[in-house]
């Protein structure tokens, strides 16, 4: 029961695997057939607008927007919750639906103090 | 004008496509060929009229369109066809291909410039495949200390997540690669591997724009996928399903859009965000950030991913199509199959063909399903397309803000008024349709 489930989705994984092996070859082609000269070590330096690059390429870089990536996973996972709401809101009774509001005023209460947070910028 | 190269030798140049003639060939044969034959071998091949089907067989009836189109149509039923070629990645691609001729030209018309011009005789028309032959003629740089499996592999990786997310998308009724039973979610579950892909990429780079781009990517699409997860949560309620031909089939006396305007409007915004469309494209802002997570990419890399670009585009318009505009739907235009082709066949002067039984490929509810759904989604791109020439790009915190507070308060209106609509009676159960 389960496999037979799975196995509904085995086409996704298929365009995904004819996808790649269609695409593949178009670098295979292209490493064949375009030219490739070591001549200058330069050549191979990431690009830094002309100059030569100075530091590291990979580094800690502040963004400064971490209360909207702990929000993002609160409320991705509430999303998909109200996925699970939503999509059987024909088959359950009406009285189900006000449980549901009450989830929904906590999480926007929540959703706001975080919101409120985020905009005191100097404590992040 | 083009000049030859100082350094060109027409000798060096036939020796060196003969040595790749020579490898295609050597592969052919030592590999192409026996795999060909262990395929067929270990294959179940169809059995047509009574007999077993062997490629010699097939071979043979090519020359017969009375047996040949049997095979034809057994052929167009497997799923193979539907990956390769209609619903999925030819389809697609086509489509796709379209959409950056089409743009190149809209956008120089939007600015008063004339675009491609000179490539192909009328319009530039053969623009696209000059660009494509260049970009695999290119060579490829990879930049020194870059992580080279993830950096080789996250191009082909975008485009294959995107045509993973064509899977999903119905075109006619009944002409769906994956018809499965959560196709929303599933939709979702794909769509949450752009961002992965390209962090991998402008990680594996080494490199400080991509570096930079591939955060500001991150950033946009985790702020863009709350409103637009739940911005589709009104038409799942009102519908009771998440398998996409279902809410595609709801909507045949009436789209969505009709009821949810603001959970469209909400979509549409979110997917300029996800697509990184103009005034979101911050990922690739070429005036700040050079190209953005695409700096290092070059050759047919790039080609790659303008290539996983655009089928993306292509599948969140017809997505669109599907919830909101009604997908397929649509009054009958298409004219039935002359039923004298099947009887009598064809006499035109000296040339007579007999009958074809079983002519009719697609059927009419198949042609008329397809034609609106490429137009409404011909429309969307346009739709997607324009903002480009008119808009200029916002900032970062700007969109964090908008994506955050707006759209996500938006969002929520929109269940609210699905809510509505289904208790008031007006749709669901008793209501409408």
């Amino acid at each position: 029961m389960v496999g037979e489930l799975a196995g509904n989705y085995s086409t996704v994984v298929l365009m995904f695997g004819f996808a790649m092996a269609a695409m593949a070859p178009a670098l295979v082609i292209s490493r064949m057939i375009s030219p490739r000269k070591r001549s200058n070590p330069v050549k191979f330096l990431p690009m830094e607008c002309g100059q030569v690059p100075s530091g590291e390429g990979r580094t800690h870089f502040m963004m400064q927007y971490y209360p909207y990536i702990l929000m993002f996973v609160v409320f991705d996972v509430m999303a998909i919750f109200l996925y699970a709401w939503g999509s059987a809101l024909l088959e359950i009774p009406k009285m189900a639906t006000l449980p549901m509001m009450g989830f929904l005023a906590i999480m926007f209460g929540a959703m706001a103090f975080a919101l409120y947070q985020s905009g005191r910028r100097r404590i992040w | 004008m083009s000049v030859i190269a100082p350094n060109f030798k027409l000798s060096e140049f036939i020796k060196s496509l003969l040595d790749n003639v020579f490898w295609i060939v050597l592969l052919l044969v030592l590999i192409g060929i026996p795999a060909v034959m262990m395929v067929l071998f270990f294959m179940e091949m169809p059995v047509i009229d009574g007999e077993l089907l062997t490629p010699f067989l097939a071979l043979t009836w090519l020359a017969d369109p009375s047996r040949i189109l049997p095979v034809v149509k057994a052929f167009m039923a497997t799923d193979i066809f539907r990956v390769m070629a209609f619903p999925g990645f030819g389809f697609a691609a086509l489509l796709a291909a379209g959409t950056i001729f089409v743009e190149r030209k809209m956008l120089a018309k939007l600015q008063l410039r004339v675009g491609p011009f000179y490539c192909g005789k009328f319009e530039g028309i053969l623009q696209l495949m000059g660009d494509g032959l260049k970009l695999i003629s290119k060579e490829i740089i990879i930049p020194a200390k870059a992580d080279k499996p993830i950096f080789w592999a996250a191009p082909v990786l975008f485009v294959a997540a995107a045509a993973a997310f064509v899977a999903f998308i119905p075109v006619a009724p009944g002409w769906v690669v994956a018809d499965v039973e959560m196709g929303l979610l599933g939709v979702f579950a794909v769509i949450g591997f752009f961002p992965i892909i390209t962090i991998l990429s402008a990680w594996s780079a080494n490199s400080k724009f991509p570096f930079i781009g591939g955060i500001r990517a991150l950033f946009q699409m985790v702020s863009f996928e709350i409103p637009l997860i739940l911005s589709l949560l009104g038409v799942v309620m009102l519908t009771g399903s998440l398998n996409l031909s279902q809410i595609a089939a709801s909507q045949s006396s009436f789209p969505w859009i009709v009821f949810l305007p603001v959970g469209a409007i909400v979509f549409f915004i979110t997917m300029l965000a996800e697509l990184e469309r103009i005034p979101f494209d911050l990922p690739e802002a070429e005036s700040e950030i050079v190209a953005g997570w695409l700096t290092e990419l070059s050759g047919m890399m790039y080609g790659l991913v303008q290539l996983g670009t655009y089928l993306k585009l292509y599948a969140f318009a017809a997505l669109f199509v599907v919830i909101f505009l009604g997908g397929w739907n649509g009054p009958m235009v298409v004219p039935p199959f002359p039923a004298e082709l099947l009887e009598e066949g064809i006499e035109l002067g000296p040339i007579v063909a007999g009958p074809f039984p079983g002519l009719p490929l697609f059927d009419q509810a198949m042609l008329n399903g397809t034609l609106w759904f490429v137009l409404k989604t011909v429309a969307v791109i346009f739709f997607i397309l324009l903002p480009r020439g008119v808009f200029p790009r916002i900032r970062v915190d700007m969109l964090l803000n908008l994506g955050w507070t707006k759209l996500i308060g938006l969002a929520f209106v929109n269940i609210f008024i699905a809510l509505g609509l289904l208790y008031a009676g007006v749709l669901g159960p008793g209501g409408l349709q």
